[in-house]
């Protein structure tokens, strides 16, 4: 992802002429640099941990219009977005707990924290964390 | 806690009630097949009235057909909806889950 931002940068400046201009190149390396120290910053704050909720692995069958999984068995997937943040909440932890049976949702409600489960529910309710 | 089980049992009763109220109505009426859901999922299944209560306006059929038969089944446990459910013919169920995954409401969201 990083290569692609970088990529599509050097894009943008290069056209101007400016940078790679025959007065001007001494600048550019410093240029250059403070964009992509700048860049380098964004992207880790996109991607901290801590920032970002643990919902990479659901957007595998919750990201997916009508997906149905065909393993351990063909189940269709509900949607998330605008569901209750308490509902998908008691729906992790009963996964959790084994209250509510589903392999898949089992095995990947067993890695979550009650943290992780509150970023999660919050960011398909579309509200903040509680 | 005595509170919690009285308050409990009094949702129990009057819900227990409008299934028996409803079911004649959802077996007469096409026009309101979600009516006696509306008690806690809201009207068209969009404003659940209790926190862990979820939204159903447009949710996949499938799964709201699932959902249903487990409940019916035992398979999947919860007070409420097992007394819901248990009554349904998988002809209900599909007149329910057709009608609330037409309505407007959850999105696939990424």
């Amino acid at each position: 992802m990083t290569r692609t931002v970088r990529t599509r940068q050097r894009g943008c400046v290069k056209p101007t002429g400016l940078l790679f201009g025959p007065g001007i190149s001494p600048v550019a390396p410093a240029v250059m640099l403070g964009i992509l120290t700048l860049l380098d910053a964004s992207n880790a704050l996109a991607t901290d941990p801590v920032m970002q909720p643990k919902v990479d692995m659901c957007q595998g069958c919750h990201g997916i219009p009508g997906y149905r999984t065909a393993y351990p068995e063909v189940y269709s997937v509900p949607k998330l977005g605008g569901q209750k943040a308490s509902y998908i909440t008691k729906s992790l932890k009963d996964y959790r707990s084994g209250l509510r049976q589903h392999a898949t949702m089992r095995s990947i409600a067993a890695e979550l924290s009650d943290q992780d489960i509150a970023a999660i529910a919050a960011y398909y309710a579309g509200t903040k964390v509680k | 806690m005595n509170r919690a089980i009285a308050s409990f049992l009094s949702i129990m009763f009057a819900l227990s009630a409008t299934v028996h109220a409803q079911g004649a109505d959802l077996q007469e009426s096409a026009q309101r097949p979600d009516a006696a859901c509306a008690a806690c999922h809201g009207a068209n299944g969009n404003q659940p009235v209790m926190p862990e209560t979820p939204r159903l306006a447009g949710q996949e059929y499938a799964y709201l057909v699932d959902a249903l038969t487990q409940y019916r089944s035992g398979a999947r446990q919860n007070p409420l909806m097992s007394a819901m459910a248990k009554s349904l013919t998988d002809a209900q169920i599909h007149a329910l889950a057709r009608y609330f995954a037409a309505q407007r409401g959850l999105t696939v969201k990424y």
